[in-house]
C-alpha cells in the first residue's frame, strides 16, 4: 500500500502525503489571484477629466441651428454657461443625434439639455421632444461667415465628440473604436483631438472635403494616433477641420 | 467511469477544490472592481461598466493561463495531478467569467447604437487591415465561443457521445482560443492603460505557459522512439513493484510495462476515458489506475473490472539477453496477456 500514500485517486480521498502540498498550492493560487488582481487594477489608466455636468442644471438656448457637417447651434441668447456667441455641438440620447434636428436646419431655435465638458469641448446633449428642441419666435439673425484659416496638416486622434467629452471614460483610445464609430454613424459630432493646439483649441469639429459628414473611409482611421491635412475654419468660437481623406495616414 | 451519468461527481475533495478557486476569483474581482477605483484615485473615474467589462475580462485571461500551466506542469511533477483531476470545474467557471466580460462590454459599447446590436459587434470596425485599429473583438469572440464550446461539451456524457478522439481534438480549441485572447488582449486592452506593465504581465504568462509545454514536451521526447517488432524495454529490476516504464514505439504509440507482484504485463499507456497517461499511474488492488481520474484496468487483459466496460489494448511481453522486450504489435483491446515472470 505504500503507493498509495502519495498517489492521488480522484474517488479516494486525498493521500496524506499530499495534503500539505496542495494546502500550499491552494493558498498559492489564492495570493496569485489577489496580487494580480490588484496589480491590473492599478495599471489602469486614469481618464480624462471629463463627464456630464448635471451639476449645472439644464442648460436652455436660442440659436441657429446648423446641420452641416454635424448638429451645432450657433447661440444668440446664452444660458449661465453656454454664452451668446458661441457654437455648441449637440448630440441625442444615446449614440444618436438629436431626432428633432431634421426639420431645423439653418432655423432659429430654443434647445434645452445637459452639458458634456471636456476641457474647452462642450456638448449639448438634448432629449427627445418639442420641451428640448423646438423652432424659436421669428427669422434666424444674420450670423459672421466663416473665417478661412488655410490649410494644415494635424496630428491627433478622430473621436466622437460625445464619448470624448465624458459620455464614456475613457471615451477615447483603441479599445474604444467601435464604439466611436457607432457614434459618428449615429450621426454625433465627430471630432479631432489635436496632439497640439490650433489657435487655442485643442478640439477641433470634423467634416468631410465638401462640408458633409466624415466619409466612411474616415472610419478606419478613428481612435488611433494619425495625421491628416485639411482646411479648418472658424464658425463663431469652433474651429471646422474640413479633411482631405487621402492624406490620412496611421502614425 | 462509464456506467451511468451522474451530473457531477461530487466529493470533498472537489468542494474544496471548487471553493478555493471561487475564493481566488471572488477575491480578484472583488479586489479589482472595489478596491481598484479608491487605488487609482482617478479624478474622473473609470466608468462603471467599462471598469467591471476591465476586471471579468483580465480574471478570464489569468484563469485560462493558469489551467493551461495545469497539464504541463502535472507532466512535470506529478504532485499536480490532483489539480487535473477537476479542470472541468475550473474550465466551466472561466466560460462564466469571460462572458460576464463580453456582457459588459455588449451591453455598454453595442447599445443605443444606430446599429442593431449584434451588426453593430460584428460590422462597427472592419479595419481588418491594420494592427492598431483592429477589430480586436473578433478575437475575443472567437475565444468565447470557443470557451463556451468546451464548457458544454465537458461533461464525460459528451466524451462517450463524440468518442474520446473526437473529444480530445475538440477540446485542443483551447489553445487557438487561448492565442485569440493574448491578440485581443494585446490589441485591445492593453492599448489603454498606463506604461507597459499590463502588457508585460499578459506576455509573461503566455510565454510562462508556452514554456511549460515546452518542457513536457521535451521530457516526454526523452523517451526516444524505438523501432522494430520486438523493442527493448529495459531490466527488469528497473522497473518498481506497482509502477511502470513507458516506451515509444514506430507509429508515435506508447504502452506502459507494468511490474505488478512481481511479474510484468503491458497496457497501451493512454487511458480510455480521456487518453491520460496510465504509465504514470500505479497500480491499485490489481488494476492499474489512471492519474488523471482514476479509471481502472487489470493488467493481465486492459479490461475495468466489472460493472466498468473500458478496454485498452495489451501488449506480449518476452525476455531476451537480461532485457524486457515488448512486441510493438499491440493486440486488440481487452486481449488477456500471460504476465511475464521475472527471473528468480
Ligand atoms: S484520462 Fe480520465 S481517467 Fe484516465
Amino acid at each position: 500500500m505504500r503507493a498509495r500514500d502519495e498517489f492521488f485517486i480522484g474517488f479516494f480521498p486525498i493521500p496524506p502525503g499530499l495534503r500539505p502540498f496542495l494546502a500550499a498550492i491552494a493558498a498559492a493560487l489564492i495570493l496569485l489571484f489577489a496580487v494580480a488582481g490588484w496589480f491590473a487594477a492599478s495599471t489602469q489608466a486614469a481618464p480624462d477629466e471629463a463627464g456630464f455636468r448635471f451639476d449645472f442644471g439644464r442648460q436652455e438656448v436660442t440659436g441657429v441651428l446648423s446641420l452641416h457637417p454635424y448638429p451645432v447651434i450657433r447661440v444668440t441668447e446664452g444660458s449661465e454657461r453656454l454664452a451668446a456667441g458661441r457654437t455648441v455641438m449637440l448630440s441625442g440620447g444615446g449614440k444618436f443625434a438629436p431626432p428633432q434636428v431634421a426639420a431645423l436646419d439653418r432655423r432659429l431655435v430654443k434647445a434645452g439639455g445637459v452639458i458634456l465638458r471636456r476641457g474647452d469641448l462642450d456638448m449639448l446633449q438634448i432629449g427627445g421632444g418639442e420641451r428640448n428642441l423646438s423652432a424659436a419666435e421669428g427669422d434666424a439673425p444674420a450670423l459672421s461667415p466663416p473665417e478661412r484659416l488655410g490649410r494644415w496638416r494635424l496630428e491627433g486622434e478622430i473621436c466622437d465628440g460625445k464619448c470624448a467629452a465624458g459620455a464614456m471614460r475613457p471615451g477615447r483610445g483603441l479599445s474604444h473604436k467601435a464604439c466611436a464609430n457607432l457614434c459618428i454613424t449615429g450621426g454625433v459630432p465627430a471630432v479631432f483631438v489635436s496632439a497640439a493646439p490650433i489657435e487655442g483649441a485643442t478640439f477641433l469639429l470634423m467634416a468631410g472635403p465638401e462640408g458633409g459628414p466624415l466619409p466612411p473611409e474616415a472610419l478606419a482611421f478613428t481612435a488611433a494616433y494619425v495625421s491628416v491635412e485639411g482646411e479648418i475654419e472658424r464658425i463663431g468660437d469652433l474651429l471646422v477641420f474640413r479633411i482631405d481623406p487621402a492624406t490620412l495616414r496611421a502614425l | 467511469m462509464s456506467v451511468s451519468y451522474i451530473p457531477v461527481q461530487w466529493n470533498g475533495f472537489k468542494h474544496r477544490y471548487n471553493l478555493a478557486l471561487a475564493l481566488a476569483v471572488g477575491l480578484y474581482l472583488w479586489i479589482f472592481v472595489e478596491l481598484g477605483p479608491a487605488l487609482l484615485g482617478h479624478a474622473s473615474p473609470i466608468t462603471p461598466p467599462i471598469h467591471n467589462a476591465r476586471a471579468f475580462g483580465s480574471c478570464a485571461f489569468l484563469m485560462m493561463s493558469v489551467i493551461l500551466m495545469i497539464g504541463p506542469l502535472a507532466r512535470l511533477d506529478g504532485r499536480f495531478l490532483p489539480l487535473l483531476y477537476n479542470r472541468r470545474h475550473f474550465g466551466v467557471m472561466t466560460a462564466l467569467v469571460a462572458l460576464s466580460h463580453f456582457l459588459f462590454v455588449f451591453n455598454w459599447y453595442f447599445v443605443f447604437t444606430p446599429l442593431p446590436s449584434w451588426e453593430a459587434l460584428l460590422f462597427s470596425n472592419t479595419a481588418y487591415d491594420r494592427a492598431l485599429g483592429f477589430p480586436f473583438e473578433a478575437f475575443g469572440m472567437f475565444a468565447l465561443l470557443a470557451l463556451l464550446i468546451l464548457a458544454a461539451t465537458s461533461h464525460d456524457f459528451w466524451l462517450s457521445f463524440l468518442t474520446p478522439r473526437i473529444w480530445k481534438s475538440l477540446h485542443y480549441l483551447i489553445y487557438p482560443a487561448y492565442a485569440a485572447v493574448v491578440a485581443h488582449v494585446t490589441l485591445g486592452a492593453a492599448q489603454g492603460v498606463r506604461g507597459l506593465a499590463f502588457p508585460a504581465l499578459v506576455w509573461a504568462l503566455a510565454l510562462l505557459v508556452a514554456g511549460l509545454h515546452l518542457a513536457a514536451w521535451r521530457k516526454e521526447r526523452g523517451a526516444a522512439a524505438a523501432m522494430g517488432e520486438w523493442v527493448p524495454v529495459c531490466r527488469p529490476e528497473e522497473i518498481e513493484e506497482g509502477r511502470a516504464r513507458v516506451v515509444r514505439l514506430a507509429g508515435g504509440e506508447r504502452a506502459a510495462v507494468f511490474r505488478h507482484e512481481g511479474r510484468f504485463s503491458a497496457i497501451s499507456n493512454a487511458c480510455a476515458h480521456q487518453n491520460g497517461p496510465l504509465g504514470e499511474g500505479r497500480v491499485v488492488d490489481g488494476c492499474v489506475t489512471c492519474p488523471w481520474h482514476g479509471f481502472q484496468y487489470r493488467v493481465d487483459d486492459g479490461c475495468s473490472p466489472a460493472p466498468f466496460t473500458e478496454k485498452v489494448p495489451t501488449y506480449r511481453l518476452r525476455l531476451r539477453a537480461g532485457l524486457i522486450e515488448i512486441d510493438a504489435r499491440a493486440n486488440p483491446p481487452g486481449t488477456p496477456v500471460q504476465p511475464l515472470e521475472a527471473p528468480r
